[in-house]
């Protein structure tokens, strides 16, 4: 991989992205075109090499462009996810290479700018002969790690990216349709809401991903119907310690063996909390040392349920609640609820559902002689006005007591 | 009160706590996606007649199979409240 993503770009005179518009009409872009204006914009601003620079990713194809004409020429990049998320104010050492910083979703609280190296960004992009014959549609949002991980391997194999990022699911059928994407990557819960629409089965698909969230077999099974032609692929990752693998069985979960043997470059084992631990061939970054055992393994904190023959996931130990991809951390909401006068005690956790991963339910304890009714009108109130929508409890219960572990700390099992 | 109306109510009641805007009075060929009630909605609307029904067609499927209009969603209550009650 050459040290900058310009000149990894392949020379070709092919169509690199298809931003559809409103009327049906949509514009397109050529690989060449892309590269000839990364080159103008480095003409432009001589002034920017080896600095900070902040990039704003409204427009796709001016954010492509300015990947390409930053990436190697300037000292780091942030890629913002919104014009009002300032970068921080904090020097870079300049070294050889452009610094990619990304942001954090901040459902922990404030977003964290993360760096990623383009050799660290591209560990998974593969390139093939068919390459050139792929229309990825972009699900997510570019700025974030999954998505820019579609755009990167759109761009550095040939491939035709159609951007599909915003809008209503039926819109982005439909922009999906009309470019004939054909390949596709996203979460699980994003599958289920597209496979409301009747007309999705018509895309040409011949590589399907999921990701982000633990696949289930109906879906899976569901896929494999609508599009028999298909690649299915569902990845397990963990960004933060930069390990990933995939299965491509057409099978939930992953096969029990890998524990014995491995998988590519991946050790795998399961302890008596049912954590799943990893370990790789190149050493951890230095920041997880403190979570590897002696023997070099990594904790995930995933937890697995392991049968004859499958190995399943079921969730966070930390738990962390995944509604539809968006992770929410029970703590956060506790607090929120905790500031509404009239309750004592709170306890969060998830409740597994079919259509979203999980939902949030709380169980709520209410001070001596506080009228329920009226404060869980202010509980529902407050949390519209400091949560998001996903992070609030779909119900309440009011309870005696919150249910603790032998520790001490409350326990975030569905009761 | 019929399935039907059941299912009618509590998605009324769910958009209300969801904090979605139903578009117009639902009806046989709303579409569920169209309805004003988003994907969360909709995930709080099967979770609540999980509670209140004892079942969840989406769980139990071995093939996830999606339906597009409120009438289509009652229709598939009606089947698996046939295979769980016999009635």
């Amino acid at each position: 991989m050459p040290d900058c993503l310009l000149d990894a770009l392949p020379k070709i005179d092919q169509t690199a992205l298809i931003i559809p518009g409103q009327s049906g009409q949509s514009a397109a872009w050529s690989y060449q075109q892309l590269a000839e204006a990364a080159l103008a914009l480095r003409a432009q601003q001589p002034d920017l090499q080896n600095k900070v620079v902040a990039i704003n990713c409204s427009q796709l194809q001016q954010f492509l462009i300015e990947l390409l004409a930053f990436d190697g020429y300037c000292s780091a990049m942030y890629l913002q996810p919104a014009p009002e998320l300032a970068a921080p104010d904090r020097p870079v050492t300049p070294g050889q290479q452009t610094l990619w910083y990304l942001a954090t979703s901040g459902t922990t609280g404030t977003p964290k700018w993360i760096s990623h190296s383009l050799a660290e960004l591209t560990k998974t992009v593969k390139s093939t002969a068919a390459s050139g014959q792929l229309r990825w549609g972009l699900l997510y949002q570019p700025f974030r790690f999954a998505g820019l991980q579609v755009v990167l391997q759109s761009l550095l194999s040939g491939s035709c990216l159609v951007d599909a990022s915003t809008g209503e699911s039926e819109q982005r059928v439909q922009q999906l349709l009309n470019a004939r994407v054909n390949a596709l990557s996203g979460t699980p819960s994003l599958w289920r809401q597209l496979l409301f629409w009747p007309e999705l089965p018509n895309l040409p698909l011949t590589q399907l991903t999921l990701g982000g969230e633990i696949c289930d077999q109906p879906l899976l099974n569901q896929l494999q119907q609508c599009f028999p032609q298909a690649r299915l692929r569902h990845i397990y990752a963990s960004t933060e310690a930069g390990v990933g693998f995939s299965v491509t069985d057409g099978q939930a979960g992953f096969p029990r063996k890998y524990l014995d043997e491995g998988f590519k470059d991946l050790q795998f084992k399961v302890d008596d909390n049912q954590h799943l631990w990893l370990k790789r061939s190149t050493p951890f970054a230095a920041t997880l040392q403190a979570r590897l055992d002696s023997a070099g393994f990594l904790d995930t904190e995933d937890l697995v349920r392991v049968t004859s023959d499958r190995v399943y996931f079921l969730g966070r130990a930390s738990g962390v609640i995944n509604v539809g991809g968006n992770k929410v951390h029970p703590e956060q909401v506790e607090q929120r609820l905790l500031e509404v006068d009239g309750v004592a005690q709170a306890r969060v956790y998830g409740k597994s559902s079919s259509i979203l991963g999980q939902l949030i339910l709380a169980e709520l304890v209410p001070v001596p002689g506080a009228d329920t009714d009226a404060v869980l009108q202010q509980v529902r109130l407050h949390c519209q006005q400091t949560l998001e929508r996903y992070q609030t409890p779909y119900k309440f219960k009011w309870v005696n007591e919150t249910k603790l572990a032998e520790t001490g700390k409350l326990t975030r099992s569905t009761p | 009160m019929d399935l039907k109306q059941r299912i009618k109510a509590c998605l009324e009641q769910t958009a209300e706590l969801a904090n979605c805007q139903l578009l117009q009075p639902v009806t046989d060929d709303t579409v569920l996606l169209q309805s004003g009630l988003d994907s969360l909605g909709f995930a709080m609307l099967v979770a609540q007649l999980d509670e209140e029904l004892g079942f969840d067609p989406f769980s139990e499927m071995e093939i996830a199979v999606y339906p597009r209009t409120f009438a289509e969603f009652v229709q598939m209550y009606q089947q698996y409240q046939q295979k769980h009650t016999g009635v």
